[in-house]
């Protein structure tokens, strides 16, 4: 992007100051006599002859009101003290706090005024009479008391499925040491029915059962070290296939403690997958796991009815994650709404607004990498609106000469086809030793295109033409951790405003109208909303483990240490079949989950990306 | 100083479609997506000059004269690899304007240049017939082009009824 550091006091402003300087206009507009505002002394000329120079209109009222969006205010001065301005009757004399002679600096910090439907809602949060903001902390604290109770009944039930799943596990163990019994009984068969046989052949008409006479043992002895040799007996085909299903049964075994594994990951991650969602998808899981946010649904309706008007929207969610942000925003506080607009702001407002300041507690590093120059500048245009430094390589080579030359970027926007060096490829030599996230901006987005990207490391895709809403949901998705916190709530409870009403355009396939992005992974739409959140909020639940507080009972803790510990346990046991095995398990959701899975696994590992 | 912070406010309501002078986003019909548009005029800084999307505009305009030029010696020289890479080049920088229709010969551009049929999806052999769908397909993106581009100048009136603009 070219001249960001110019481009920080808008182009108006700095004409304006331009117009000042120019010392054949004095008689005309001039600075003010103490230097902190401007005076236009001759309406007429000015709008004349001095407009049409520098603005290339020649309408005074429009000038005026663009001083006005740049917070420019007219001097008025009042009668008691002659009500005469110093500078003649038909001056008009307009302040800035940051407009002031010789200081072009502070001219950086004049910027375009919020849009006007701000201004009512402001005024609203002012007026919020005491008793409604009572109201509303009761209800936040009520509302906290509730998530809280959620959150024990979610982590009571996770308890309780994983003892499930040890439980089912023990129970096919004891299956496995019934085989192993049936097959001692089937060896000791087998050594009766080759004695017997034996016996028949050597001692013809012998009583089968004349073992207990002295002459027959030694005979008996001889045969059971034959009948080893011998292989073709009925039994032993019996024993053939006994083992078989015994191996069986030893494989699902190590399914479920995947899945048991897998289930501890999920509670840390803070992600409950919709239960029908998986119950689709893969039959052994819908049994273990579409079952616990179900019952996770009803038995919180129960506590609804305690806590007298606060209702989290029932029959919607079911598996309610209680730290997602989304649904913090979601409840429906019965009050009314102005107040709550007025404490935040509404999504329409940020639609229009020039600069949208998502609230970051530095600003974001991006790397714009684009080859097309008209791409490059609207892109890094929408990246300066939103309050990020831009850096821009033309081509995927010197994207990855800059990393290697030790820059840091927070994000990374990756065209995909370039000279030189096209997107894929130079993500993939970047991810041998950085593992900053990068997105793939394409038009490209069939899925095998999609997949492709995150095998060779892409976190995620915006599709071209982007559009400024699905630029800003990336960077809230991927930058989720230097967004403000606010004070007195939770973690990353606090989205944005509106962040609900873009949602839909979240997912970056073409169809605006997929889900939400934590139950939408049917096909391309799902891969990156399913999965990165996923990724996001299991970070973020680590991380920010010091920031939760209220009391409330510590489910990131919990979770995270189970997270933690089960892998590594049963890591331990099978490390080389860990990736494989979960996409075994997995077998429904097929090829698309790949990707995904992988860089799950990857996330998880530390980010090494495969050889 | 005795200032009474009441701005001057009451000057915004008289001129509040002084920059349009009559032409507005709806006027570009179907080839140039609206919203697409509109949210590069955002970005600009000042409704009256437009000095950001102005730019970005007609640079486009430069940009899209010399792909359409190599466009054509690649056409003479038979090069559909090139071709294709060049339809790519102009189908983003036209999607991210929102210019529909040259995006979406551009796009078929693409494809015919990869020896594809226009759809990208199956293979063509016939390497005459892919430069002849290419050369038919430049010649409609050209004219789609055209007619963005008059629209566009009339937008930032630029349109040979003087320069200005806002009287």
């Amino acid at each position: 992007m070219d001249g960001n550091a110019a481009n920080n006091s808008s182009d108006f402003v700095r004409k304006l100051y331009k117009m000042l300087e120019s010392p054949q206009d004095e008689s005309v507009v001039r600075w003010g006599n103490e230097g902190d505002s401007f005076v236009v002394l001759e309406n007429e000329k000015f709008t004349k002859h001095i407009l049409p120079k520098h603005f290339k209109h020649s309408n005074f009222a429009s000038f005026v009101r663009q001083l006005n969006k740049y917070d420019f205010h007219k001097v008025r001065h009042n009668n008691e003290e002659g009500g005469q301005s110093p500078y003649g009757a038909g001056a008009w004399e307009f302040k800035h706090p940051d407009f002031k002679m010789n200081n072009k600096d502070a001219l950086d910090n004049i910027r375009r005024k919020a849009p006007a439907p701000r201004k009512p809602n402001a005024m609203a949060e002012e007026l919020i009479p005491t008793q409604q903001m009572d109201l509303v902390n009761t209800q936040l604290v009520a509302t906290q008391q509730q998530l809280q109770q959620l959150q024990e009944r979610y982590n009571e039930l996770s308890m309780h499925h994983s003892m499930l799943l040890q439980e089912l596990i023990g129970v096919q163990k004891t299956v496995v040491n019934h085989e192993h019994v049936m097959q001692y009984v089937m060896n000791f068969l087998t050594t009766v029915d080759a004695q017997r046989r034996r016996e028949s052949k050597v001692g013809g008409g012998v009583n089968p059962f004349g073992n207990g006479s002295d002459p027959s043992r030694p005979g008996a002895q001889v045969q059971f070290d034959e009948s080893a040799d011998i292989p073709a007996s009925p039994l032993q085909h019996a024993t053939k296939l006994l083992n078989e299903v015994n191996a069986d049964h030893m494989l699902n075994t190590r399914n479920l403690e995947q899945m048991n594994e897998q289930q501890m990951r999920q509670n840390a991650s803070l992600t409950t997958p919709p239960p029908d969602i998986h119950a689709a998808r893969n039959g052994i899981r819908s049994t273990s796991r579409g079952a616990l946010p179900h019952s996770a649904t009803s038995s919180s309706s129960m506590s609804y009815s305690e806590l007298d008007n606060l209702v989290y929207p029932i029959g919607q969610t079911q598996g309610i994650d209680p730290m997602y942000s989304e649904h913090v925003h979601n409840i429906p506080y019965p009050m009314p709404s102005k107040a709550t607009e007025g404490t935040v702001a509404p999504p329409e407002g940020r639609k229009k607004s020039t600069t949208i300041d998502p609230g970051w507690v530095r600003q974001p590093q991006i790397l714009l990498v684009e080859d097309d120059q008209t791409c490059r500048r609207i892109g890094g245009r929408f990246l300066y609106a939103f309050h990020c430094a831009i850096d821009s390589a033309l081509d995927g080579l010197e994207a990855v000469n800059k990393l290697n030359g030790g820059a840091k970027y927070d994000l990374i926007l990756m065209d995909i086809i370039m000279p030189n060096l096209d997107g894929v490829s130079a993500t993939h030599l970047i991810r041998q030793f950085d593992n900053t996230p990068i997105i793939a901006m394409t038009s490209n987005i069939r899925s095998d295109d999609i997949s492709m990207y995150f095998q060779h490391g892409m976190n995620d895709v915006l599709p071209k033409p982007f559009t400024k809403e699905g630029l800003l949901n990336m960077l809230e998705k991927h930058l989720s951790h230097l967004k403000k916190q606010p004070p007195g709530l939770d973690t990353n409870s606090m989205a944005p405003p509106g962040k609900r009403s873009l949602k839909a355009d979240e997912s970056p396939t073409t169809s605006p109208a997929a889900l939400s992005n934590w139950n939408s992974p049917s096909g391309i739409a799902g891969i990156s909303p399913a999965s990165n959140p996923t990724e996001d909020h299991f970070m973020h639940a680590v991380h920010n483990n010091a920031n939760y507080q209220q009391g409330m009972q510590p489910g990131p803790n919990y979770n995270a240490g189970g997270a933690m510990g089960a892998p590594s346990r049963l890591q331990q046991s099978q490390p080389n079949q860990h990736r494989r095995n979960i996409s075994d398990i997995s077998g429904g959701p097929g090829e698309m989950s790949d990707p995904k899975r992988q860089m799950y696994g990857q996330q998880v590992h530390l980010q090494r990306p495969p050889p | 100083m005795p200032a009474s912070t009441a701005a001057a406010r009451e000057q915004d309501t008289k001129s509040e479609d002084g920059s349009a002078t009559g032409f507005t986003l709806a006027d570009f019909g179907d080839s140039i997506d609206a919203s697409t548009f509109e949210q590069i005029l955002e970005m600009d800084d000042d409704e009256e000059e437009r000095e950001f999307s102005r730019s970005i505009v007609y640079d486009f305009f430069t940009q899209a004269d010399g792909t359409f030029k190599n466009m054509d010696n690649e056409l003479a020289n038979g090069n559909l690899g090139r071709l294709s890479e060049l339809g790519h080049f102009l189908k983003g920088s036209s999607a991210t304007l929102g210019l529909a229709k040259v995006q979406a010969s551009c796009e078929k551009i693409q494809h015919y240049g990869a020896q594809k049929d226009e759809t990208g999806n199956s293979k063509v052999d016939d390497k005459d017939l892919c430069l002849k769908n290419c050369r038919t397909e430049i010649a409609r993106a050209k004219t789609d082009f055209k007619e963005a581009e008059r629209l566009l100048k009339r937008f930032y009136h630029d349109d040979g009824t003087g320069a200005g603009a806002s009287a």
